[in-house]
């Protein structure tokens, strides 16, 4: 497996910095960096392309216009615009009260694309964007959980279910629902332990 | 940790304009006066909410109030009409030259006039009608009735009280604050 690559906390840092300083240079290499990353987010949630990149220029533009809210020491960059891609992914699922369809659209999708690999469609061609080898990590992460846990942390992170939800969706006990989820979050902190951050 | 999970999506390449899209909306600097405009609606339209409803108030008390007055009216009307004791007198009259009627229905078990006057001419801005029962002991006022414009009038009229009879009515043109006594031009003289 090729190691991915690191973004130092000295680099990571001076990107924040040079954000807070308003230097629109730094918004355009983390977009370099990011953008194919959170529009990967955005549409696995939304399943439509032009949402997603709706999603896209929110996330950024929110990067941009509330970098101080970011605390490096609390966690790194990357993270963090993810989840705000998450988020805003997730919010506009809601709003658009789309809820079903996409869900439908999503089993669809995950039928016909299970837990793509490296060297697979078009996975390969995008495997030369930056931060792949940390997409293979936690890919890797995620498909070593028993498929029940994975599949409860797929429900709960990429359609925002509540445990509840995930529970009526999967005839599942509730209280079976946290434990699982519990369990596949000790799993993937023990194994993506060492993931800081990156940039190419 | 779970924070790193958006890491298995497949990244997609954005369109190219994306990106400049995406930075032209992040140089634009925010602008204030939407979230003013955005206040200043609201108290707009939170004004114009509470002046609507205080009118709606207003006209629901004076809807509530002309009910009443119409259902007392009708109730009254209906008693003079329908009333054993009424007498109804329809007195032909001419003033500043046109003819028109006055109708009295007088009740005499409940002691009531109702009158009511058609085709008088528009009293000058000085004068009044005054209408005057005619008792055994002389005129006494019943009413003042200032014509301003050119409609019909009603007006239910209580008989004078104790042993005093009412022998008839009678109407002139007095002085915009009335008289004592009919001083004017009699418009009628009517007797039971």
């Amino acid at each position: 497996m090729t190691s991915p690559k690191r973004l130092s906390q000295e680099l990571a840092s001076s990107l924040v910095r040079r954000l807070k300083e308003r230097d629109e240079r730094a918004l355009e290499e983390l977009y370099d960096v990011l953008a194919p990353w959170v529009l990967g987010v955005a549409y696995r949630i939304l399943q439509d392309e032009d949402e997603a990149e709706e999603v896209v220029a929110d996330v950024f533009v929110q990067v941009w216009r509330h970098v101080d809210q970011h605390d490096t020491r609390r966690g790194p960059l990357v993270p963090w615009v993810l989840s705000i891609a998450r988020n805003r992914a997730l919010d506009m699922l809601r709003r658009r009260r789309r809820w079903w369809r996409k869900g439908e659209r999503l089993k669809q999708a995950q039928a016909s694309e299970p837990m793509k690999a490296e060297g697979e469609g078009e996975v390969a061609h995008e495997s030369s964007v930056p931060g792949w080898p940390v997409h293979r990590e936690v890919h890797a992460a995620l498909a070593e959980l028993p498929e029940e846990q994975r599949r409860v942390v797929t429900l709960s992170y990429f359609e925002g279910l509540s445990h509840r939800e995930i529970a009526q969706r999967t005839n599942q006990p509730l209280g079976t629902v946290k434990t699982r989820l519990r369990m596949a979050h000790q799993k993937l902190a023990e194994r993506l332990r060492h993931l800081k951050d990156w940039l190419a | 940790m779970t924070d790193w999970l958006g890491m298995v999506a497949t990244p997609r390449t954005p369109r190219p304009e994306l990106k400049g899209r995406v930075l032209e909306r992040a140089r634009t600097r925010r602008r204030r006066w939407p979230l003013a405009v955005a206040a200043l609606l609201v108290v707009g339209a939170g004004g114009a909410a509470w002046w609507a409803k205080r009118t709606i108030d207003q006209l629901t008390v004076e809807r509530a109030r002309l009910a009443t007055r119409a259902t007392a009216l009708e109730d009254t009307v209906s008693t003079f009409i329908h009333g054993g004791g009424t007498e109804l007198l329809q007195i032909p009259v001419s003033t500043g030259g046109r003819v028109g009627s006055v109708t009295i229905f007088a009740d005499s078990v409940g002691h009531r006039w109702l009158v009511r006057c058609d085709g008088l001419a528009p009293n000058a801005r000085d004068q009044t009608y005054q209408l005057w029962f005619i008792t055994e002991t002389g005129m006494m006022t019943a009413a003042l009735m200032p014509m301003d414009q050119d409609r019909p009038m009603v007006m239910a009229l209580e008989m004078p009280g104790g042993n005093v009879r009412v022998m008839g009515a009678a109407m002139s043109i007095e002085p915009r604050a009335g008289s004592a006594s009919p001083s004017g031009p009699v418009v009628f003289h009517r007797m039971l």
